[in-house]
């Protein structure tokens, strides 16, 4: 019988057109995941780790099936939900009641069939996975090979416990509520709460009870596999243990229980209310009235009457919207969401920063924004459709109302409700700021961002929302093809699609930074508004000739009703619409394409090949080395503009006479803003120019002898020419300039301008090519990472700008003065690299000395908070290096904001150009033990760096950044564990411990040892910072310090061959004690994981206040290779064994040499330990940092 | 009043959402006084009230709201007026009691009540009513026609229904539509005189119908107390056992539609009033 109830449910079910859509949707979203991660598009990257984890590999595969059956709760929601609830909305449930079977069977058989359906229709991810990765637009290099079982069993482990949880719940909700709506906003509200309850568990904590509460098992999936390797991710199966298990045994439980539980509740029977629910009753006397037909009211008709119709329409059907449940639960849904993603807000190292109004714009933009697209897409078609859905179209449309009104009405409604959103949006914001204790509400920055920028977008996808759903004219497909339209949108730039002026509604966008607000963007932002505002008011008019009115036509009809609407006042709005969208197309293209040069990113691409093939060959030929720079700098903020002049000196360091020169410059091709003004020499020479290239050769009428020298010079403006497609450009701007030397002329062949991404290479016939030299690779010494054309330059620069700014450049200042009302500054600095950048702003200025150093820092004014901190962790910083490494070279140190168009901070001489995004507005609170003074550690890195980059700087080979990088991170470290103590240093450990592992999770090529790191962030800070932390702990911060010192010694300011890392290696193997050498392997020449854990802990009383603690270990050792194949290796190392406190300190500390892969200690101390463990500060690199302390128990015996 | 009478299918809908114009037609004209209906459907609907077959309301909206809502989209502009306006008609179809009331309780008779208020809006020359009867229970029916002709008594009104008995309770004139022609149109006594002594009654058992049927041109039959009552068309008593009966509009409707009744003139269907 429950066999029968459920196959009737099946092909019930398969018989309607929306199971095959709901399958068919799911199909074609898994095939674009596929072709996206196999990189069908270039530049696209859906996958969570392209490169080496290969697109098809079981790791991939499991995350994205799990990832897109979590929507496919929406589905299994109304395929369940339907299946118990359709008797009653078509009242045949009396007939079931009525018949010979059990309520068990009926609900029992009813949910059957629904599980069926719903897991054939999520079947068909695997399905489109599949053949995505089989289809010929795949990259074959993306893909590894094919293991079938990959698609299967993250089928068995997360779709279908999720299904019979999901279907189960919805299910039980139907069957007690008879409605669908609490099933609907049930849905939406797991799948928005899921993904809220996501970003608050992705904190480092918690991460067990993260991933039990998951119902869909991605946060246990994240935790199992987590710290994999390349290798075990393309290989290894989702093992269904640990977490995993557990997670999917709860939830399926929980379905099962909440079915049980659903089904017992269930009354066999009407409600007694349905029955007794009757028509109205009829009213017994008819009332004497006067007769209608004896008033005479006033009848207007005309289009004045028609207009005046449109507010009180669009205010009806806007209500009707807002009003509406489930509108109710989608924003509330989306509010959620806002407001959980509020308790993040702008984190770096786990730290807030200060609810500043781009940061909760950024948020509310973000949290939102799908929620926009999945409100204009239903209501667009919820009210076209009002009318029929309702049947009432027939007598609204014969009535005497033109056709554009119900249109016009519908579009200013649905806007309406953007306008809404938008209003219900900023009044978030305000009550997060309040909320956060901040009150510094920039109510006009509301309002411009909002209703000034993100409205327009908005409105304009209203306009295409209502025109899709009149063009289709059906419900459902208009709703698909919306979503396809969204789908399409994000794929059509890797696509080749990329000017605005044919992507629907797209503008270059404004970036707004409290320094520069939203600089000069808002030009061009207006030029493409207006532009598609046009376009949308000719969507509207042929949306005009094709609404439906009456009886649902055909084509043919609605061809006979257009050419019957298509009078003279449409033709003429349509004639001079189009005229004025011809015309300001015209202005936009003028703009982007004329006054500027307009690539695509393929064509872009297609230039660097083209610098590549002309001139590779030239790489290396021999050439004259810039000696000394001079430049001066005209900034003038307000146009924005920027006058470069320079000239440097240039020496024949070679010892052969040199004939010919090389220059390459910034091509307009590429950087547009930047116009070529002059490059000569103050020598006779033949010259060839390539300007397309940026490429110039100088051939010398008489030889450059060896040591002889010669003069170039050079002048450039910055300065946007009209616009571009990307709207402004970020160098010189109205407040906050900064822009660095890239933009300057240098000398030879320039490799940086070479494409570094293997796909792009192979497209553009390029072979793939290495990242960096060999180590060992003597052609890699002759030049430091940072320049090819010089070795120690003088600097001399002088920088102009308005009166009331102050401009930067490298270097001491000289002199400031005053001159036709503008403000100049002198700068100048021996031996820097030539790497120099030059800012401008109205900055507010706070200093403090530290040993005769003044240390400045320009910041915006409105941004006070962390000023201190910078200054006193630059002070730190100098003192720590200048005590351990050599003096600091100049009489001044200064750290000055720039806009957040980049979010980093750089250090040159004296001078450290500091992004407001990453520093600036953090709100680090001194009494959550979570928090890390992101400001002060960045600051002393980047102070450090005066050391370790404009002393000691690295050759141009593999390792280089080891010497600069994580030379810097190590010594912020040494800074920070002064301050904060051993204890206090746990934290930033965990961050640096969880970044590296992360990142070399997510490695494009090949991990490498430390001293051989190329340009991996994760191994040059991360596992820098990580490796010379525990070597100073293991062998002493003063032995570490002093091989840096006699390096720093050997080699600062050095000329070439240029320091490597093997260098500092060996150094550090004349001062570390033999019992700790392998250490020296361990972490500079070799990838070393540790596997430590605590097995067992408990304590016994000896009496006299003193206890004995048992302590049993494991410890492990593997070493990586650089795919992430691991071999283990010997055990024979120090490492600690600790004592908890009951607050969580690490009260003792002992250094254990371990040899054994189990190992019992017992430690005599006078007082009971809460935890004890192995490696309790997580010094060294081990992939599960969680289970190296366990709790002390008291012994048993 | 008049009368299109016809079985489903016939048609009738599609002629009235035609002269609604909610529907363009192929071919042909229709006129209302000096308008083209089929070209100027902004004078139409001006002058027009149209009752949909088979129409629908916002479930959760007052009688009240809504009317006034189609008030203000028939042109009545003041807003005084429609108030006036509507709780007269609310008065006029009984309805003022329930004026506050959500329409999605309304029952059948109430739902087509409140249709013809909404028709009534703005003073129409020509009300079209699609089927209104159907589905309607016998009381609600009579009071819904009692409605209709009233308003019929101020107004032309057409008609459209496939139950005969509508016709011959309101309408002064009438039209048999069937396969989407008109077969037959005149005043309903007049059709009945004229098929007048050409009608025979005989009662049956079931099972001799077929023969009966291959035999005599039989217009109908019904069931009367377990046996079958047969109406034959003909000019003579088609033999003994058939007895002659006075012919109602029923017969004409049935003669008419199985074939046997020719058109006696052009068919008058947009010729109303």
């Amino acid at each position: 019988m429950i066999g029968a109830i459920a196959w009737f449910e099946i092909r019930g079910r398969f018989r309607l057109i929306s199971t095959w859509i709901y399958f068919g949707i799911f199909l074609a979203l898994s095939f674009l995941a596929a072709l996206a991660a196999g990189g069908a598009f270039t530049g696209a990257s859906v996958s969570a780790g392209s490169g080496k984890v290969f697109a098809n590999s079981p790791y991939l595969l499991a995350g994205v099936i799990s990832a897109l059956a979590e929507f496919g709760v929406l589905v299994v929601a109304v395929i369940a939900g339907r299946a118990v609830q359709q008797d009653f909305e078509y009242g045949v449930h009396p007939f079931f009641f009525s018949a010979p079977i059990s309520k068990w069977q009926l609900l029992l058989g009813r949910f059957l069939g629904a599980l069926v359906v719903s897991s054939v229709i999520l079947a068909s991810i695997e399905l489109g996975l599949w053949a995505g990765y089989h289809s010929p637009w795949v990259d074959a290099k993306q893909l590894g090979p094919a293991v079938r079982w990959a698609y299967v069993q993250p089928y068995l482990t997360f779709v279908l416990p999720s299904v019979l949880f999901s279907g189960a719940l919805f299910f039980g909700v139907a069957a007690l509520a008879r409605k669908m709506l609490p099933v609907y906003v049930g849905s939406i509200l797991l799948v928005v709460g899921n993904l809220i309850a996501g970003a608050l568990t992705r904190d480092l904590d918690n991460k067990h009870l993260a991933a039990l509460i998951d119902p869909f098992g991605s946060n246990a999936f994240e935790n199992v596999t987590r710290y994999w390797s390349i290798a075990e991710k393309n290989t290894r199966l989702i093992p269904l243990t640990g977490d995993l298990l557990v997670n999917r045994v709860i939830w399926v439980a929980l379905g099962l229980a909440v079915l049980a539980f659903c089904m017992w509740r269930f009354r066999f029977a009407q409600h007694v209310s349905e029955r007794a629910k009757k028509a109205q009753a009829e009213p017994v006397a008819p009332t004497p009235s006067t007769p209608a037909s004896q008033l005479k009211p006033t009848l207007r008709y005309g289009w004045r009457r028609d207009l005046g119709l449109v507010p009180s329409l669009s205010w009806m059907l806007f209500r009707d919207t807002v009003k509406n449940v489930y509108f109710a639960a989608i924003v509330f849904a989306g509010l959620l969401f806002v407001f959980g993603s509020a308790k993040a807000l702008g984190s770096m190292f786990g730290t807030n920063t200060y609810p500043v109004t781009y940061q909760v714009l950024g948020l509310l933009g973000g949290g939102f924004g799908i929620f926009f697209l999945v409100l204009i897409t239903f209501y667009a078609g919820e009210l076209v459709w009002r009318e029929r859905d309702a049947k009432v179209a027939q007598i609204e449309d014969a009535l005497p109302v033109a056709d554009w009104v119900p249109l016009l009405s519908k579009l200013l409604a649905l806007v309406g409700v953007q306008v809404f959103l938008l209003g219900v949006l900023l009044v978030s914001g305000v009550l997060i700021q309040t909320f956060k204790g901040y009150h510094h509400y920039e109510l006009g920055l509301y309002v411009h961002q909002l209703f000034g920028i993100n409205l327009v977008g908005l409105a304009l996808l209203c306009v295409l929302a209502i025109t899709v759903q009149t063009v289709v004219n059906h419900k459902y497909v208009g709703h698909v093809v919306m979503v396809l339209y969204f789908v399409l949108t994000l794929f059509a730039s890797t696509l080749g699609f990329e000017h605005n002026l044919y992507r629907y509604s797209h503008t270059p966008g404004c970036t707004y930074s409290d320094m520069n607000g939203f600089g000069h963007c808002l030009g061009p932002q207006r030029w493409f508004e207006l532009y598609w505002a046009l376009f949308a008011v000719l969507l509207a008019l042929g949306t005009r000739l094709l609404w439906v009115r009456g009886t649902d036509p055909g084509w043919r009809e609605r061809r006979r009703r257009i050419s019957a609407r298509f009078g003279g006042k449409v033709a003429l709005t349509a004639a001079v619409t189009l005229a004025l969208l011809v015309g300001v197309g015209g202005y936009i293209f003028y703009n982007t394409n004329i006054l500027n040069p307009y690539r695509t990113s393929v064509e872009q691409e297609a230039l660097s090949a083209r610098y590549e093939k002309a001139y590779k060959h030239l790489e290396g030929a021999p050439q004259p080395r810039i000696v000394a720079v001079k430049v001066d700098v005209d900034l003038h903020p307000k146009t924005p503009s920027a006058h470069v002049r320079g000239t440097y000196r240039l020496r024949n360091k070679t010892g052969a006479p040199l004939s010919t020169i090389y220059v390459s410059d910034v091509s307009r091709e590429v950087a547009p803003e930047v116009t070529q003004e002059a490059l000569t020499l103050d020598r006779e020479a033949k010259r060839t120019d390539d300007d397309l290239l940026g490429f110039h050769t100088f051939e010398l009428a008489k030889p450059l002898a060896p040591g002889e020298e010669l003069s170039l010079s050079f002048a450039f403006a910055i300065q946007d020419h009209g616009f571009t497609n990307s709207g402004m450009e970020t160098e010189v701007v109205h407040n906050g300039t900064f822009f660095s030397s890239t933009l300057s002329p240098h000398l030879g062949y320039q490799p940086t301008e070479e494409l570094t991404d293997d796909s792009a290479r192979r497209k553009q016939g390029l072979k793939e090519k290495e990242r960096l030299r060999d180590l060992n690779d003597p052609k890699g010494r002759l030049n430091t990472y940072i320049a090819n054309d010089a070795d120690w330059i003088d600097f001399d620069a002088t920088v102009s700008t308005a009166p009331d700014q102050i401009a930067l450049a490298p270097g001491t200042e000289v002199r400031r003065w005053t001159q036709n009302g503008r403000a100049y500054f002198q700068y100048h600095r021996d031996r820097m690299l030539n790497f120099y950048a030059f800012l401008s702003a109205r900055y507010a200025v706070k200093t403090t000395t530290w040993n005769g150093v003044k240390i400045e820092v320009l910041y915006h004014p409105e941004h006070p908070y962390d000023v201190d901190a910078m200054l006193a962790a630059a002070k730190a910083s100098l003192a720590y290096c200048s005590k351990n490494f050599g003096p600091y070279p100049d009489p001044v140190l200064r750290i000055a904001e720039f806009p957040r168009y980049a979010s980093y901070a750089q250090s040159f001489p004296a001078n450290i150009p500091f992004s407001e995004a990453i520093g600036f507005i953090a709100k680090v609170d001194p009494s959550d033990p979570k928090d890390v003074n992101y400001p002060y550690f960045v600051t002393a890195h980047e102070v450090a760096h005066q050391w370790w980059a404009h002393q000691v700087i690295g050759a141009n080979v593999q390792g280089e950044t080891m010497l600069s990088e994580s030379f810097a991170e190590y010594t912020a470290l040494m800074v920070l564990k002064h301050k904060y103590g051993v204890e206090g240093m746990r934290r930033f450990l965990k961050y640096e411990l969880d970044g590296y592992l992360r990142g070399r999770g997510m490695e494009r090529k090949k991990e490498l040892p430390l001293e051989r790191v190329e340009d991996q962030g994760y191994i040059r800070y991360q596992k820098g910072g990580m490796a010379m932390y525990a070597l100073q702990d293991m062998v002493g911060e003063d032995t570490v310090n002093s091989a840096l010192k006699s390096f720093r010694d050997q080699v600062a300011y050095q000329e070439p061959p240029y320091a490597i890392s093997t260098q500092f290696v060996d150094a550090l193997r004349k001062v570390v004690p033999a019992d700790h050498a392998y250490l020296v392997h361990d972490l500079f020449e070799a990838i070393t994981l540790y596997e430590n854990r605590a097995v067992s802990a408990t304590y016994r009383p000896l009496g006299k206040g003193q206890y004995e603690v048992t302590l049993q270990v494991k410890a492990k050792k593997v070493q990586a290779d650089a795919t992430g194949n691991e071999t283990e290796v010997p055990l024979n190392d120090w490492i600690d064994i600790g004592l908890l406190d009951d607050a969580g300190r690490v009260a003792y500390r002992v250094k254990k040499r371990i040899t054994a892969p189990e190992t019992t200690f017992k430690l005599d101390v006078n007082w009971v330990p809460a935890k004890a463990g192995i490696d309790p500060l997580n010094e060294l690199i081990d992939r599960d940092a969680d289970d190296n302390v366990i709790k002390v128990e008291r012994s048993a015996s | 009043m008049f009368g299109l009478l016809g079985p489903n299918g016939a048609g009738k809908s599609t002629l009235m959402r035609t002269l609604a114009t909610l529907q363009d037609a192929d071919g042909g004209s229709a006129r209302l006084g000096e308008v083209d209906m089929l070209k100027d459907k902004d004078s139409v609907r001006r002058t027009l009230g149209y009752l949909p077959q088979d129409f629908g309301v916002y479930p959760k909206v007052s009688a009240e709201t809504l009317l006034d809502h189609f008030a203000r989209l028939k042109g009545v502009a003041n807003g005084r007026e429609r108030k006036e306006l509507v709780k007269a008609l609310l008065q006029q179809v009984n309805l003022y009691d329930v004026r506050k009331k959500a329409l999605g309780g309304f029952s059948g008779g109430m739902k087509q009540r409140f249709g013809i208020a909404q028709a009534l809006i703005g003073d129409p020359k020509l009300v079209i009513v699609d089927e209104p009867t159907a589905g309607l229970d016998p009381q609600e029916r009579v009071r819904f026609l009692n409605l209709l002709s009233d308003i019929g008594e101020q107004v032309v009104v057409i008609l459209s229904t496939h139950i005969v008995a509508d016709v011959t309770d309101l309408c002064q004139r009438m039209a048999i539509l069937f396969g989407g022609r008109v077969l037959l149109a005149g005043a309903p006594l007049e059709l009945v005189e004229s098929v007048k002594g050409r009608i025979w009654r005989k009662v049956i058992d079931k099972a001799q119908l077929a023969e009966h049927q291959a035999k005599f041109q039989i217009i109908s039959n019904r069931l009367s107390l377990g046996r079958t009552v047969i109406h034959a068309f003909a000019e003579a008593a088609p033999d003994a056992s058939f007895a002659p009966t006075e012919p109602d509009l029923e017969d004409v409707y049935f003669a008419a539609i199985t074939g046997h009744l020719t058109p006696s003139a052009p068919a008058p269907a947009a010729q109303v009033g």
